[in-house]
């Protein structure tokens, strides 16, 4: 590693105030994707911003008909939070299933969606949820926040910190693995509360995560999985090819994972 | 193959082990010949400062070349031994036996341990130098008559699901006849360690280059290495049908599954699909392409 400045802020305002004035500071969240750049020498900031020791970020709560995730809290302690299994299964799952035990035990919510993985898992699930992103100096809904591939809503300096989750959706996320690096090689989140259907696709989007709206409406009407019989899987001209899985078979794939996501999220 | 004079024993091998067990097996065939206990056995291998040729460890004949060696190895430290402990014993060598251990007079209670006769032999305080040379320390070098010839039937059950082309291994099974086996649990461990390479290479291995010859699976993040949960439990067994042509009546087991692996696979995949049209790695896509194919066949 080359030499930079650590700071490891104990407030909000702190990091705030350290944000404004380090030019090309980068924050740290959990470093799944940061330190990994850093050592490649894709990113070489000249400070970093340690977020973990601040408090305000940490933590799931219930308010009202929300969960309140802070920005800090791991993709483990998602997938185990008593809260988010007993009212929403569906996301406690979608955290339990991203990476491996180290990834989920050191990445965070706000890290994901900040970094805005065109194969992460956060961004389909967060949209397909209606959820809303809260920063230091806004609350954006899920779908302005995401914006395109690695790209979000966040302005220079802005921090999340924490994301409200309705609770009640139907909800669920199933993703087809790349073989060899297991990231999300389609992955479809679908979102039922009341009338109102989402259905986010992940890892097959060539401007990362999107929703499909064809399936959405044919879901408003009846959701069930035999609704998507009959309806175009989105044009492999919109999507990734690789080596693993061309345009065409990602977007067969992508009307597979969600008929299995529409099952989940019927499934008592 | 060099006794100490306290009766431990080093090995000197030029058969490299990387994982293969050799520290375990050829130990253990050292042991059982001389009445020894395991850990008073080396093995010192893939060190050219101390091994003076090897040519590594390849082709399944490590057990069947290099164990044979020892073999012959451990017929000249006998003799030798036999020797010395004629003079230790005051009787004439060929009323010498071996066993257990042990060296005795035959027909009566007389007898000397492995170990004390391991110490006279370096000391010669019961010979003359005119009679014996002291030591005891023997080299041998083997070259096969033939090759090994082992066999066996591996069964792949697989399960492809159509709507995602995923296949997955439901149930294995097999069968390898290996000859005289000295250690099952090594032998079933490279049984295992083969299959899952076999495994690897029919569903999910593959180098794959660009038009420009750049590789593109330069890493595992691309490169589909075999992992625990793409494989399943292995059901082995074995026969055993002695080689006729090396003195232990070893035949090769490193490369049984990795061999058999890949034809069991595809012909299951290829039995599944109606159709031979598919190539290895049989990945997801591949199959799944396969099996529109075999949709469309059954179609017409």
């Amino acid at each position: 590693m080359y030499a930079f400045d650590f700071h490891r802020p104990a407030t909000l305002r702190q990091a705030n105030s350290l944000v404004g004035k380090l030019g090309d500071a980068k924050i740290l969240a959990g470093g799944q994707t940061l330190l990994p750049t850093m050592k490649q020498r894709l990113a070489s900031p000249s400070a970093v911003i340690d977020l973990s020791g601040v408090p305000e970020l940490a933590g799931i709560e219930q308010k009202g008909r929300n969960l309140v995730i802070g920005a800090m809290t791991s993709h483990a302690e998602v997938a185990t939070s008593a809260l988010v299994t007993a009212a929403l299964p569906g996301l406690a799952a979608l955290a339990g299933g991203i990476g491996d035990p180290h990834v989920r035990h050191k990445g965070t919510i706000g890290g994901s969606i900040a970094n805005n993985d065109p194969a992460a898992d956060y961004p389909a699930g967060l949209l397909a949820l209606g959820a809303t992103i809260v920063t230091n100096r806004r609350k954006m809904p899920a779908a302005e926040f995401f914006t395109g591939m690695f790209s979000t809503a966040l302005d220079e300096g802005e921090i999340i910190t924490k994301v409200i989750v309705p609770i009640g959706a139907k909800f669920a996320y199933a993703k087809f693995r790349n073989p060899a690096s297991r990231y999300a090689m389609v992955g479809v989140a679908v979102g039922k509360k009341g009338s109102s259907v989402v259905v986010a696709v992940t890892g097959a989007g060539s401007d990362g995560v999107f929703r499909w709206t064809e399936a959405e409406a044919a879901l408003g009407k009846r959701f069930n999985a035999k609704s998507l019989d009959g309806i175009t899987n989105p044009a492999a001209k919109d999507l990734n090819s690789d080596i693993h899985a061309s345009a065409e078979y990602r977007s067969h794939l992508i009307g597979v994972m969600a008929r299995r996501a529409v099952t989940g999220a019927t499934a008592k | 193959m060099r006794v100490n004079p306290v009766g431990t024993v080093e090995v000197l091998t030029g058969s490299h082990s990387h994982g293969q067990g050799h520290e375990t097996t050829f130990a253990q065939l050292v042991a059982g010949r001389l009445g020894i206990p395991i850990e008073n056995v080396a093995i010192v291998h893939g060190d050219t400062d101390k091994v003076q040729m090897g040519m590594g460890t390849y082709g399944s004949r490590s057990g069947a070349v290099g164990m044979s060696a020892i073999v012959k190895a451990l017929d000249k430290i006998e003799a030798k031994a036999k020797k010395v402990a004629s003079f230790v014993l005051e009787a004439a060598e060929a009323d010498i036996d071996f066993k257990d251990g042990k060296f005795s007079v035959k027909g009566t209670d007389k007898s000397v341990d492995f170990a004390s006769v391991a110490l006279q032999a370096y000391v010669a305080h019961k010979f003359t130098g005119e009679q014996l040379e002291p030591g005891l320390k023997e080299g041998a070098f083997y070259d096969p008559t033939n090759f090994t010839f082992p066999s066996g039937v591996h069964i792949a059950e697989v399960e492809i699901d159509p709507d995602t082309g995923v296949t997955t291994i439901a149930k294995w099974t097999a069968v390898d006849d290996f000859g005289v086996i000295i250690n099952p649990m090594i032998v079933e461990g490279q049984v295992h360690g083969g299959i899952a390479q076999g495994i690897g290479q029919a569903l999910l291995e593959g180098a794959v280059y660009d038009a420009n010859g750049q590789l593109l699976t330069a890493s595992y993040m691309d490169y589909t290495m075999p992992r625990a949960d793409d494989l399943p439990s292995f059901r082995v067994d074995h026969t055993t049908t002695p080689c006729p042509s090396n003195p232990l009546g070893i035949k090769g087991c490193g490369e049984a599954g990795a061999i058999a692996a890949p034809a069991a696979v595809m012909n299951a995949v290829t039995d599944a699909l109606g159709h031979e049209n598919i190539a290895m790695p049989a990945t997801p896509q591949a199959v799944w392409l396969a099996a529109r194919a075999s949709f469309a066949k059954a179609a017409e």
